[in-house]
């Protein structure tokens, strides 16, 4: 359908005007990614929902709150998620964990593999330890992780995100990193390694 | 030579697709070397990998269709919200154009019925009366004293007496006429309104078109 092809703004401006088909292509392009980081960032399956019904509803009665001229769209959508997160994690110290049932109804679910029972649960366990690591990083490292190890964002594209330096993000990753290490207490495991490495 | 502080800080990115070449063998030189740091490379890469099984866990994950819904339903009620609206300002300004022609009609038939008026003397009363044509209409008087353009009658002598008066009529053409005015035939008929220049003794001295009426003639 021609609609992907038009350009946001345009797209945009139509979308404002009360024509659903734009407004849902641009929904649907965006949603997801910014979904995935409201997750990430606050642990809940309900939070990241309100926040990003609450960054479009913001799209729909305050079209010219966003400048084409200033950047993309998607950039300016990932703002607006990241201040709403930002704002929800000040507010309300985290209440769910993502071993809830999430917001699709389905639980949490490991991607399929062909270990023993024994190893899934082994997997599991550790997949939940680091979530629950993750999630009680504090925010500005939790979102450096995020963004450059779950996203999988370069330095560059994780700084122009959180409008900050580059050098900015590879610190608070560097911390970040240090803080997840310290928590699973594999740095504490990491000196007994090296020993038995040395002998 | 990378030391462990630095390696700590940027050896763990020799792993990264954005990593520094430079940066990525130093690290790795060093770590090759170095028992503590090779341990926490290794225990990174652990949690790296577990990092990436959780990012695969949730690769797929999007709002739940409800936010759609809920977005889709905000679109249609602003969109409904917005057509009473726009009739509304439709209406209004319906009303205004309205009022506005009304006003403009009402000021035009004001200025042609109630021009400020004179005093009727006896004898432009008079004259007003015995208009020999039946169909004129002697109605008004206009201001005293305006004597532009008019067309003095046959017969009439000029007067520099301040006790003239205007007479504003409509007549048909034809009776023109009958103070000596030429008339041509097939215009006998026309209504045109006219203003009689009325001596102090009642009687005409001199008459004037009105512009329209004027202007009506050219054309025919």
């Amino acid at each position: 359908m021609k609609i992907i092809d038009e350009k946001e703004p345009a797209l945009l401006k139509r979308a404002v005007r009360g024509d659903e088909q734009a407004f849902l292509a641009l929904y649907q392009k965006h949603q997801a990614p910014l979904y995935r980081y409201a997750l990430r960032m606050t642990g809940s399956p309900w939070a990241a929902e309100e926040v990003v019904q609450e960054v479009f509803l913001l799209l729909i009665r305050e079209p010219h709150k966003f400048q084409p001229d200033r950047g993309e769209l998607g950039a300016f959508l990932f703002g607006v998620t990241r201040n709403r997160v930002m704002k929800h994690l000040e507010r309300l110290p985290r209440e769910d964990s993502l071993d809830e049932i999430n917001a699709n109804g389905t639980a949490w679910r490991e991607p399929e593999d062909p270990l023993t029972p024994m190893m899934i649960a082994e997997k599991t366990e550790r997949i939940e330890q680091v979530r629950e690591a993750v999630l009680d990083l504090p925010a500005e490292f939790r979102e450096a992780v995020v963004l450059c190890e779950l996203e999988e964002l370069s330095y560059e594209e994780a700084a122009r995100a959180c409008g900050c330096p580059v050098g900015t993000i590879r610190s608070r990753l560097h911390r970040g990193r240090a803080l997840l290490l310290a928590k699973l207490e594999l740095l504490r495991d990491a000196p007994r390694r090296a020993s038995a490495g040395a002998r | 030579m990378m030391k462990c502080e630095e390696f700590e800080f940027l050896g763990l990115d020799m792993d990264r697709a954005d990593a520094r070449p430079e940066e990525a063998a130093a690290a790795a030189e060093h770590a090759a070397g170095c028992a503590r740091c090779s341990a926490l490379l290794e225990s990174w890469r652990e949690l790296k990998q577990d990092l990436r099984v959780l990012h695969e866990s949730t690769r797929l994950e999007s709002a739940p269709a409800r936010v759609e819904m809920r977005l889709k339903q905000e679109l249609r009620t602003r969109r409904e919200a917005r057509v009473p609206h726009r009739t509304a300002r439709v209406a209004a300004w319906s009303f205004a154009a309205a009022a506005a022609l009304a006003a403009a009609a009402g000021w035009a038939h004001w200025r042609g019925v109630s021009a400020p008026t004179a005093t009727v003397s006896p004898q432009v009363a008079a004259v007003a009366q015995s208009n020999p044509d039946p169909a004129a209409e002697s109605i008004l008087l206009a201001a005293d004293y305006d004597t532009g353009d008019f067309t003095q009658l046959p017969g009439s002598m000029p007067t520099a007496s301040s006790d003239q008066a205007i007479l504003q009529a409509r007549v048909q053409r034809g009776a023109l006429m009958q103070f000596g005015l030429p008339v041509a035939p097939e215009q006998a008929t026309d209504w045109v309104d006219v203003d009689f220049l009325v001596g102090e003794d009642g009687q005409p001295l001199a008459v004037r078109l009105h512009q329209e009426s004027q202007t009506e003639a050219v054309t025919q």
